[in-house]
């Protein structure tokens, strides 16, 4: 029999970007209310999604918007 | 007839103007999604500056052949990818050896064997924001352009694969396995070389 901690590991990614089957869901979700071990796995994995997309976005330097508008076709 | 033709003429000339117009400002108002996925995509600002400028001088330039009404954000940021294949950055070729690939836990099992713990938000602000820009940029550039599209730019699997060319199933497989890869060099770079 497959380790339910180890099959809730395999569907940690699909799980948080839905893309289970219900009955997947489900499955996932009743290990989770119990497993307090892959519910901390989980939180921290939504955690660390948010943090690397904050941390890896950077603002445009509004030069380059200026450079970008100037390409523009200009109007006869 | 060739007099109603020049008639023609000038409302055709109008009619393509103000479509050039709309196109150009519709691309404009995605420029700041351009450089956040183009700054991921490669090494420095100024690469990044470079890219998207060329980006658009060459969806100004070829704007006739953006179909209106289907997916200008996908359509745009294929000339992006593209040009950055075309830059040759795909000289950074992925290594022969497929590097060993942990499960999910991996890095929140490091963080904790390292002594973190506790509260959820503490643990994931050990990792510092350059350890996140530079595992990113450690992460073979297949896996990476999925996760900068998906994560970082919040396209759907299927506009990423559809600027990348590729099916959306491997979109998946490259996502999963990038996220993976990047927790793995998060934890090298957090707590110290792969066991």
């Amino acid at each position: 029999m497959i380790d339910p901690c180890a099959k809730c590991e395999e569907v940690l990614q699909p799980f948080l970007d839905r893309d289970l089957t219900d009955a997947e869901r489900l499955e996932a979700e009743a290990h989770l209310s119990l497993c307090e071990y892959c519910g901390k796995r989980y939180r921290f994995e939504e955690s660390l999604r948010r943090y690397v997309r904050e941390a890896a976005t950077e603002t445009m330097p509004p030069e380059l918007k200026q450079r970008l508008a100037a390409l523009r076709t200009p109007l006869i | 007839m060739s007099e109603s033709r020049s008639e023609g003429e000038p409302r055709r000339l109008a009619e393509e103007a103000r479509d050039r117009v709309r196109f150009e400002e519709e691309a404009l108002e995605l420029a700041d999604q351009m450089y956040r996925v183009a700054r991921r995509l490669v090494g420095s600002k100024e690469e990044a500056e470079d890219l998207v400028q060329d980006a658009y001088a060459r969806a100004f330039r070829s704007w006739r052949s953006f179909r209106p009404g289907t997916n200008l954000r996908a359509w745009l940021f294929r000339i992006l990818t593209n040009l950055n294949i075309d830059r040759g950055r795909r000289e950074q070729r992925a290594p022969d050896t497929q590097p060993i690939e942990e499960g999910d836990y991996y890095l929140y099992n490091r963080l904790e064997e390292n002594g973190a713990g506790g509260d959820m938000d503490e643990v994931v602000e050990r990792l510092s924001q350059d350890s996140i820009v530079h595992a990113l940029s450690a992460v073979p550039h297949n896996f990476r352009d999925v996760i900068v599209l998906v994560d970082i730019g919040d396209f759907s699997y299927q506009d990423a694969a559809q600027i990348l060319d590729i099916p959306v199933g491997t979109v998946m497989s490259r996502l999963h396995r990038g996220r993976r890869l990047l927790k793995q060099e998060l934890a090298e770079s957090t707590v110290g070389e792969h066991a």
